[in-house]
């Protein structure tokens, strides 16, 4: 009777094990590390403001989905805006901004989602992030917003968890984002514009 | 009379086991016959495309080609190191998809002092995917207190199409193309046991065109 009893806890257990497996809710921790950017920086002293609400941002493409992704954003910005800034300050508020420079850029996250391949009938997971990065200059003659999508998907899903997938696929679409800044970041017309009077300028 | 049973058990099998033969066709493009020779200094990376939407070439099918030209005693940069170096310039979205767009890249210095420090001279782009293209059959398995098992047949098809681009960094040229069609039907045999008999298609997709890769580089 006994050798019965503890055969049914046993074969609970397993089953709540099995049931556990298949719960649909995800919440997924960012912590990668991004290799160093190769491009030639132009001489522009800048200040890259991340507030506390980017630093620590945490996503909610849905209600069983969370993606944290604020430590490993702030790891890549930091790691492009060098890549596109001779002198580069990284601070908190606009309060603790050096007096030396000359354009300020506060990056922030306007929307994370998630598609799983029961959503997109595709073997893969994908990850989009919308970021907006409000572009200031010292001067006051710039003053634009700039969206930046990225996007992130896995090669396949097989034999990959939820989370291991949604992770994989949203470290790629935080590199997607690197790569987006660094090409098109001097591209911004309104952006362009000034660097180009900037420069004029500096000639004449 | 045991061993003349035995015999005709697996004479069963062998109609079966030919039938997990893969058919693999290459085609090859080169602009000259001439081999391709690569200094024992240079070094050749493989990569993977990874623009498309709905597939990707796989990182196992990249390896298994890097391993083969690698047999050939041709110095093989791992595809994370060379992405990772290069950053941001072959990531999916910025990866030059062809000749003029790698020409404007490698005028910038930057990008160009980097390559010559790795000291990577061709690049071969790899392209493609293996998919299942039908399946039929059916199979059910069973357990209960006095054992289990399967009975049926399953069999699916499966299509393995990958193209090899070979990109001359220095020169800045393609210096050949090369893409193979392999083809297998695997099969599931539950007798008790689920006996499965597979093709391996991609394998052979990727030792013939490794192999055949290998066949255009000659180390001076």
């Amino acid at each position: 009777m006994q050798i019965y009893k503890t055969s049914i806890i046993y074969i609970i257990l397993v089953g709540l094990i099995f049931l556990g497996g298949c719960s649909s809710t995800a919440t997924v921790q960012i912590d990668a590390d991004f290799p160093t950017v190769l491009a030639k920086p132009k001489v522009v002293s800048a200040a890259i403001i991340f507030d506390e609400d980017f630093v620590n941002y945490v996503g909610t493409p849905n209600e069983k989905t969370s993606v944290s992704i604020g430590k490993s954003q702030v790891k890549l910005l930091k790691n492009a805006f060098s890549g596109l800034f001779t002198t580069t300050q990284f601070t908190s508020s606009m309060d603790n901004v050096n007096a030396d420079a000359e354009i300020f850029i506060t990056p922030s996250v306007q929307q994370i989602q998630v598609s799983t391949p029961s959503e997109n009938y595709l073997n893969v997971f994908e990850v989009w992030i919308k970021y907006n990065l409000k572009i200031e200059t010292a001067d006051g003659l710039l003053d634009t917003n700039w969206f930046m999508p990225a996007y992130g998907k896995t090669p396949d899903v097989f034999m990959s968890s939820k989370e291991k997938a949604i992770e994989e696929a949203t470290i790629i679409a935080l590199r997607d984002a690197g790569a987006k800044l660094l090409l098109d970041f001097y591209r911004i017309p309104a952006l362009n514009q000034w660097i180009t009077e900037q420069q004029q300028r500096a000639e004449s | 009379m045991r061993a003349y049973k035995l015999l005709s058990q697996w004479l069963c099998l062998v109609p079966l086991l030919i039938g997990c033969a893969a058919t693999t066709t290459i085609d090859e493009f080169r602009p000259t016959d001439q081999l391709i020779f690569i200094d024992a200094s240079e070094k050749i990376v493989v990569l993977g495309r990874r623009d498309s939407g709905h597939y990707e070439t796989d990182r196992e099918f990249i390896n298994c080609v890097t391993n083969k030209i690698s047999s050939a005693n041709i110095t093989v940069v791992p595809e994370q190191t060379f992405i990772d170096a290069i950053y941001p310039w072959f990531e999916p979205r910025t990866a030059p998809k062809a000749l003029p767009r790698l020409k404007r890249l490698m005028q910038d210095p930057t990008v160009r002092e980097k390559v010559d420090g790795l000291s990577i001279r061709y690049l071969v782009w790899l392209d493609g995917s293996t998919q299942t293209l039908s399946q039929g059959g059916s199979m059910s398995c069973a357990i209960g207190p006095g054992g289990g098992g399967c009975f049926g047949f399953a069999q699916w098809d499966k299509l393995s199409t990958y193209e090899a681009t070979v990109w001359d960094l220095k020169d800045l040229i393609e210096k050949g193309r090369l893409r193979v069609d392999s083809e297998g039907t695997s099969y599931l045999i539950g007798a008790v046991a689920p006996i499965p008999l597979l093709t391996p298609v991609k394998s052979d997709a990727c030792a013939s065109l490794g192999n055949q890769l290998k066949t255009f580089f000659a180390v001076k």
